[in-house]
């Protein structure tokens, strides 16, 4: 106990006359040579210039797929203000990721310096189980270091801004009005990122992990704000997987977009463009199965099979999940009153 | 090379080293330097409560969806049956959309489509949320309990001022939270925002502070927590669980959507329980409330007064006994003496409410009750007198909001 105390004073006197204060110190310390500004390509409203996460020893650079790296020629500029041209190791449409790769700077005229081997960077671990199965808490305090508004300069350090995870949700969000692509899993963050120049900014909670990577500004359909997220840990790994070919999997979601639907009962649900609709019949097929079964147009569905189903994509998720042959339990809502219906399989004609 | 994650036995030594922590942190209080949070371990118990809150107050709340409805449009046209009849040429009279009494919106604010929250009024199944989720005029509402159950909701009645709804399902031991006593809440204690508007199960967790309290007329606390469309309805917490208000958009200036720009920005309100308990209670009864107005129009070429220029008819003010030329001095023992006075005044009374207005007519000053009417009740103002005289300086068209 006393050991402990007298660690614990010296911890806090030695932290005194350094730059980081108190409870973020140690994601700080880890935090910020770990974050590079890139600069490149910029264009109207889409910023030239951006955040940068560094993934290896050897120069291997973690940010978002934009403008930016189609630029002739992209720079990169340390924690400690050295300077590195960068160049493209692979781009992820779905995901919005980019990973780059920092060329050692030159050291006289037309010399390439030594190659890189020990930059400091976020170990990802994206191998081992554990890594993998790292989440951080919606509650946990994180604190976020990138470049917003390029007002970090040369080698002064990257803004730092703090807030907690606010949730773990699927991103359902667009760009201006076109759909943004990745629909997987990210983390709410409780601090403003989305501005110019953060997308590519490291979340790394108290112990100083890296749990994320703030993606590309966008706005959400669900509430029409600007949304302010992060890419999770594991799915930047498994983008780090993927460009490093350690994986044959395809993704989860293209794996379900390509799937077609085992069984189709007749019933078309009302969609209208990107809009989230709760599953209201909009249509039933004449002399379908769902037609036989009674249900009409302006049900409004409730479960499959017992299961509660939010919206019309949920509905056809759970249509690919059915057991083909198998009669459909859905239940109802009709005006004031719940009907449960049971529509019987059939060969598909 | 350098790394990220060291390993540490942390969990063996966790609970002394977090004695030793506070030791040390109450040893520091007297340093000028410490603030709130400056020392990890009063971080970590701070996270274990942003989740103990959500964990608690989970059971209380609830996923509102809605199905049909439109954007409101920027000015709502008066529901007021309009005149069809033809005039002596045969021609059909321009309908009335000249009206200057409109009820705005207030905010040029885009619905999104997704979910939103309420809270568990009272166990036999009252849901308390935020009007601004019903913009729309939805035609079909639901809500999700907590034990996954979807109803078909009754949007019961909503104030359209204070930015209140309330919904009716069919069901019952519905959990209700507990609620922090008003005068309990300081300025600077810690709140947090609870939403389920991004789509999870679980609520997003948002925190902040007590930034103010009698905002709003004494109707709502303000809070730096991030209110947004995602937390709208939904409660703002104590680190106790104990819910200090229902979150709203709100702005010095009416329409439903009004103050909805102002999200994420750090500047949020909410009403305490003494004002949600008022105004349920009378939603309750089925009584909706509408933005209140006076019925007249202001003379814009007045400087440092209020004179009326025209009063409709009916309207309060005609009810009042109040003419034009007459001019506004105060408005509830508060002065006036621009037009935004006036409307700083009245921009949190819904119709119904009675203000009293001191008024000026030459000489003689007196103070007349006026019950503020909703504007699908007010009449036709009267043409003008006398053709305008073009070289009136009337360079400005009169304001866009008339209360």
């Amino acid at each position: 106990m006393n050991r402990t105390l007298l660690q614990a004073l010296l911890f806090l006197a030695s932290t005194a006359p350094t730059l980081h204060a108190g409870g973020y110190e140690r994601s700080l310390d880890v935090l910020l040579p770990r974050v590079v500004k890139l600069y490149g390509l910029g264009a109207g409203a889409q910023a030239g210039y951006g955040t940068g996460v560094m993934v290896s020893p050897d120069g291997l650079v973690l940010t978002v797929f934009s403008l930016l790296i189609d630029a002739r020629r992209i720079r990169a500029v340390a924690s400690d203000g050295t300077l590195y041209d960068a160049e493209v190791v692979k781009r992820d449409t779905q995901r919005q990721l980019a990973l780059l790769r920092l060329r050692p700077p030159s050291t006289g005229a037309n010399e390439q310096g030594a190659a890189l081997t020990s930059l400091p960077h976020f170990d990802m671990q994206c191998k081992e189980a554990a890594a993998a199965t790292m989440k951080v808490r919606p509650g946990d305090w994180v604190v976020v270091a990138g470049n917003p508004f390029k007002v970090a300069e040369g080698a002064e350090p990257m803004s730092v801004a703090h807030g907690v995870i606010s949730a773990r949700t699927r991103l359902d969000a667009r760009r201006s009005v076109k759909e943004f692509p990745y629909h997987g899993d990210v983390l709410v963050v409780d601090a403003i990122t989305s501005n110019p120049g953060a997308p590519g900014s490291a979340v790394v909670d108290l112990d100083g992990r890296l749990v994320g990577m703030i993606g590309r500004e966008v706005v959400s359909n669900l509430t029409h704000t600007h949304f302010n997220y992060a890419m999770p840990r594991d799915v930047l790994c498994e983008f780090l997987l993927e460009a490093s070919g350690d994986t044959t999997k395809t993704s989860e979601a293209e794996r379900t977009e390509t799937a077609p639907p085992t069984f189709d009962p007749g019933i078309r649900l009302t969609r209208t463009g990107y809009r989230k609709l709760p599953p209201m019949v909009e249509r039933v097929r004449r002399g379908s199965s769902a037609e036989r079964a009674g249900v009409r147009p302006d049900d409004l569905i409730l479960t499959v099979n017992g299961k509660a189903i939010g919206d019309a994509e949920e509905y056809d998720d759970r249509l690919r999940a059915l057991t083909p042959g198998e009669p459909v339990d859905v239940v109802i809502r009709r005006g004031r009153s719940i009907v449960s219906v049971r529509i019987e399989a059939e060969k598909n004609p | 090379m350098t790394q990220a994650t060291k390993p540490r036995s942390r969990e063996a030594t966790k609970g002394t080293a977090r004695q030793v922590a506070w030791l040390v942190v109450s040893l520091m209080t007297t340093a000028p330097v410490f603030v709130r949070g400056d020392d990890p371990a009063v971080l970590r118990e701070m996270q274990d409560r942003f989740r103990r809150v959500a964990v608690e107050l989970r059971p209380s709340l609830v996923r509102i969806e809605t199905v049909g409805g439109t954007q409101p449009t920027r000015s709502v046209a008066p529901s007021a049956p309009e005149d069809t009849g033809e005039n002596g040429e045969g021609l059909p009279k321009p309908k009335r959309t000249q009206s200057p009494f409109r009820d705005d919106v207030g905010s040029p604010f885009v619905l999104a489509d997704g979910p939103t929250t309420g809270v568990v009024y009272s166990a036999d199944g009252y849901i308390v949320t935020s009007s601004f989720n019903f913009a729309r005029e939805p035609a079909l509402i639901t809500v999700t309990l907590s034990d996954g159950r979807r109803l078909a909701a009754d949007l019961v009645a909503r104030d359209q001022v204070r930015k209140i709804a309330l919904l009716k399902v069919d069901a019952t031991n519905l959990p209700a939270p507990h609620w922090a006593d008003v005068s309990d809440i300081r300025v600077g204690q810690t709140t947090v925002a609870l939403g389920l508007g991004f789509g999870a199960d679980e609520p997003s967790i948002h925190v902040g502070i007590i930034s103010a309290l009698n905002r709003m007329r004494g109707n709502a606390v303000q809070t730096d927590a991030k209110l947004s469309p995602a937390n709208y309805g939904g409660p703002l917490s104590d680190l106790h669980g104990r819910v200090l208000g229902i979150c709203v958009p709100m702005a010095q200036r009416p329409g439903e959507l009004a103050g909805v720009e102002m999200y994420d920005s750090g500047v949020g309100f909410a009403l305490p329980r003494n004002r949600v308990d008022r105004i349920v209670a009378d939603l309750m009864t089925g009584r909706s409330f509408h933005r209140g107005w006076l019925g007249m129009v202001v003379d814009p070429r007045a400087v440092n007064a209020v004179v009326i220029s025209k009063v409709a008819d009916p309207s309060p003010m005609k009810n009042a006994g109040l003419q034009a030329g007459d001019a506004i001095v105060a408005v509830d023992g508060r002065p006036v003496n621009h037009f935004g006075h006036l409307m700083q005044a009245l921009y949190m009374l819904p119709a119904g409410e009675s203000v009293i207005v001191q008024i000026k007519r030459g000489e003689a000053e007196f103070s007349a009750t006026v019950t503020l009417a909703r504007s699908d009740e007010l009449g036709p103002l009267p043409a003008l007198e006398e053709p305008f005289d073009p070289a009136d300086p009337l360079p400005e068209p009169p304001p866009e909001e008339n209360p």
